[in-house]
């Protein structure tokens, strides 16, 4: 890594509209392209604080910087476009959470990297309308809150209450929610409201390791810990009444249940396995990155296509997650209620993929080009008429859930026109962390965050007590700054902000 | 074996073919080719013609490559390619005469077997000249009736008013007429984004309107698609929970 000054850094950052920076070619060795990162006022302090405290003289060790992370990623073989990082972007693991990075399938340089998609592969938000209003909630909250928290296996080390042997697995990984459909645990309907209809294709279950499927056997249908829960929100703000009619929200008040699950322990193993393969092929091909953790392969390398065929396995298997945990809740609304489903009009009104590398079409100067776009703690955000989003969706744009933090209000937009040429139709997909996880415990006390959360209403059930000052809201930078920088910006609509009243975390 | 692929392709011997004899395998692909598939000119299918040649099982290979045939087996007789071979050929010849052959149904088909002892009664509506100036008139008047449009071309209009009559006043459709019509809310399509700009606004409001019929088929495409997903689910759903396997983290 080049050492300068912090003041030398800011050279290479340009403010080119109120909303978004460039970062030149220069900034980190061998950038193939520019970076480029959206902020608004707030944000933008955040992020060049972060570059500050890298560029004090015995700053060694934990994560570079996100923007250092955005260039390093522009400097990787067969990038096209530039390096875009979202408004909620923050330090990960070789590529910064937030980042979305494209590559041209047709140039045989190009690469795919694990480190691009993440860990949790196919971490994803799902929302379910109802037809209830929170009128009808309040007084059974607490009870609803716990029958959700019955039913949904939460926590470190959590089972889920749907059997499956080893077979039923190899089914799942290899049709996604197709399997669920066969087996009956979700509505046709689901299915065409969820991003790849739920299923990749090209997945390939025998590229998948025995520890990775033996790991993942016992937690399908759990929600893990750490930022994924489940939330009853209320509809607390409508800024587009035809897109949110669209989707099935008519009023203020009306009661929606928001999951936010990935591919618990299985999709770390298969990322791991596939970084140990990918250091590998790295010497072989000698493929240089300016960051060790960004660990990657020729596309076209047999380690590059079984990463995205495991991975694929690993999407299907989050795909799956959801899909139970969509049934569970529906059968937890429907006790309560004594009521089915279908009457509570419990429909998935989308269901969106933000840690995941997806092969599609876009126009490159021009030219329509096929890339492997990586989308990592980044949204996919089509617009209008585009083919691949629901017919429900074709005026509107696609559907785009954003999660905040617990206790904090949760964002639906929408898709543009703008964002499909600027980010090639990505955008944020949450709050993205201000502090780091060690940071937060060290900082903050879980009663207090508990008693906060119970001042506001909000109803809580926790595995592990112990663990929420990580997820408390001060950890995380304001989801709001984060849409509103996005909608600000173009690149996706503010359609609807829900808060919650009752949250079920791990 | 593929007696009904042989005679659905008029082949004169339908019934004796054996897709084990080498011979008769060779000459039925010569067959194909040259009745049905006609990849080649005629000139360039003097090799594959050549069912003695010991060539001939590379050159199949070669054709079967050309015709980017999926497949791939073994053995060179193999039964899968000939599969193959008399799909594609059906393919074609549906392709050449769709307009003769969409409307066989299987349920029509049936009919037709039930019927066919019966002498069919002569249509009517055969009979009719539907270019008359008074067959025009009554066109016109019942679309004035049935509050549709008139299209310059009379038969256009017939068309439209019978979209009308089948789906809004067949028996089933007056009988719970809550069916069929479409209960939608109201969507500001004019500002919606187009996605393109074809610079003349005529030709934008055209394009929107295609827009709106595009997505009205695709709507029922897709509604059809879920239909049969739970008719499949109907007999292979059996959804299972069991409490006792499940596990609170800590």
């Amino acid at each position: 890594m080049v050492v300068r000054s912090y003041n030398d850094e800011l050279k290479y950052l340009e403010k080119i509209t109120p909303n978004c920076w460039r970062i030149k070619k220069g900034f980190q060795p061998n950038m193939n392209v520019e970076g480029v990162f959206y902020v608004n006022n707030h944000l933008e302090k955040l992020m060049l604080d972060e570059l500050r405290n890298a560029c004090r003289p015995g700053m060694v060790g934990g994560f570079l910087p996100g923007v250092k992370q955005i260039a390093n990623v522009a400097a990787l073989p067969g990038i096209v476009g530039r390096s875009v990082g979202l408004p909620d972007v923050h330090s990960g693991y070789g590529f910064a959470i937030g980042n979305m990075a494209a590559f041209d399938m047709g140039d045989p340089k190009s690469v795919v990297s694990p480190g691009g998609v993440g860990f949790d592969i196919n971490c994803g938000v799902r929302l379910l309308r109802t037809n209830l209003h929170e009128k009808d909630v309040l007084p059974v909250k607490e009870q609803l809150a716990q029958s959700m928290f019955d039913h949904i296996p939460v926590g470190v080390g959590s089972k889920g209450i749907i059997p499956m042997n080893a077979r039923d697995m190899e089914e799942a990984l290899e049709m996604g929610m197709d399997w669920s459909l066969r087996e009956g645990y979700i509505w046709a309907e689901d299915k065409e409201h969820c991003e790849e209809y739920g299923r990749m294709l090209n997945a390939d279950p025998s590229k998948v390791s025995m520890r990775a499927k033996k790991r993942g056997l016992p937690q399908l249908g759990t929600l893990g810990a750490g930022n994924h829960y489940a939330e009853i929100q209320v509809v607390d703000e409508i800024y587009d009444k035809w897109a949110a009619s669209k989707m099935g929200i008519e009023m203020k008040g009306q009661i929606c249940v928001m999951i936010h699950s990935g591919s618990r322990g299985f999709g770390h193993q298969v990322a791991t396995d596939a970084l140990v393969q990918m250091e590998k092929a790295m010497k072989r091909d000698n493929i240089d990155t300016n960051d060790r953790q960004l660990a990657c392969a020729h596309i076209h390398s047999t380690e590059g296509q079984d990463y995205l065929k495991a991975m694929a396995a690993a999407a299907n298997f989050a795909w799956v997650n959801r899909s139970s945990m969509t049934f569970l809740s529906r059968q937890a609304f429907a006790k309560q209620f004594r009521m089915t489903p279908d009457d509570l009009d419990m429909h998935v009104i989308y269901d969106v993929s933000h840690n995941i590398a997806k092969v599609e079409e876009h126009m490159v100067d021009g030219k329509q080009r096929t890339l492997l776009v990586h989308r990592k703690g980044s949204t996919r955000a089509f617009p209008p008429h585009h083919p691949l989003i629901p017919v429900d969706y074709q005026l509107t744009g696609q559907p785009v859930l954003i999660g905040g933090t617990m206790g904090t209000c949760s964002y639906v937009l929408t898709g543009t026109e703008q964002g499909m040429q600027e980010t090639f139709g990505s955008t944020c997909h949450g709050a993205g962390r201000a502090l780091s996880r060690a940071k937060s415990r060290r900082n903050l006390d879980y009663q207090d965050v508990l008693n906060k959360l119970e001042e506001m209403g909000i109803s809580i059930r926790v595995a592990s007590p112990k663990l929420v000052m990580e997820e408390a809201p001060e950890s995380y930078k304001n989801v709001t700054d984060v849409v509103d920088t996005c909608h600000a910006a173009g690149i996706s609509k503010k359609c609807i902000k829900l808060r919650p009243i009752a949250v079920i975390k791990g | 074996m593929f007696k009904r692929k042989l005679t659905a392709l008029d082949h004169p011997s339908p019934d004796n073919f054996s897709v084990n004899d080498e011979k008769q395998f060779r000459n039925l692909v010569v067959w194909l080719e040259d009745q049905k598939i006609r990849h080649y000119k005629i000139e360039d299918r003097k090799n594959l013609r050549d069912i003695n040649s010991s060539e001939w099982p590379k050159v199949f290979r070669q054709y079967l490559d050309d015709l980017a045939c999926p497949v791939h087996s073994e053995s060179d007789n193999s039964a899968e390619y000939l599969e193959w071979l008399l799909s594609f050929s059906v393919k074609l010849e549906y392709g050449d005469n769709a307009e003769k052959f969409k409307n066989q149904t299987s349920d029509k088909v049936k009919k037709n077997e039930l019927n066919t002892p019966k002498v069919v009664s002569q249509n009517p509506l055969d009979n009719l000249d539907f270019e008359c100036a008074d067959f025009k008139k009554g066109v016109n008047a019942l679309a004035q009736l049935l509050n549709v449009t008139q299209h310059p071309d009379h038969l256009i209009t017939l068309k439209a008013i019978s979209k009308v009559v089948c789906q809004r006043l067949s028996a089933e459709a007056l009988e719970n007429p809550n069916t069929v019509i479409v209960k939608g809310k109201p969507f500001p399509f004019q500002e919606a984004d187009l996605g393109f700009d074809m610079g003349d606004y005529v030709l934008n409001q055209a394009a929107k309107i295609l827009r709106l019929l595009y997505i009205h088929n695709l709507r029922d495409l897709q509604t059809r698609i879920n239909e049969c997903i739970v008719a499949v689910q109907n007999v292979t759903a059996d959804p299972k929970t069991d409490t006792k396997l499940g596990k609170v983290g800590k």
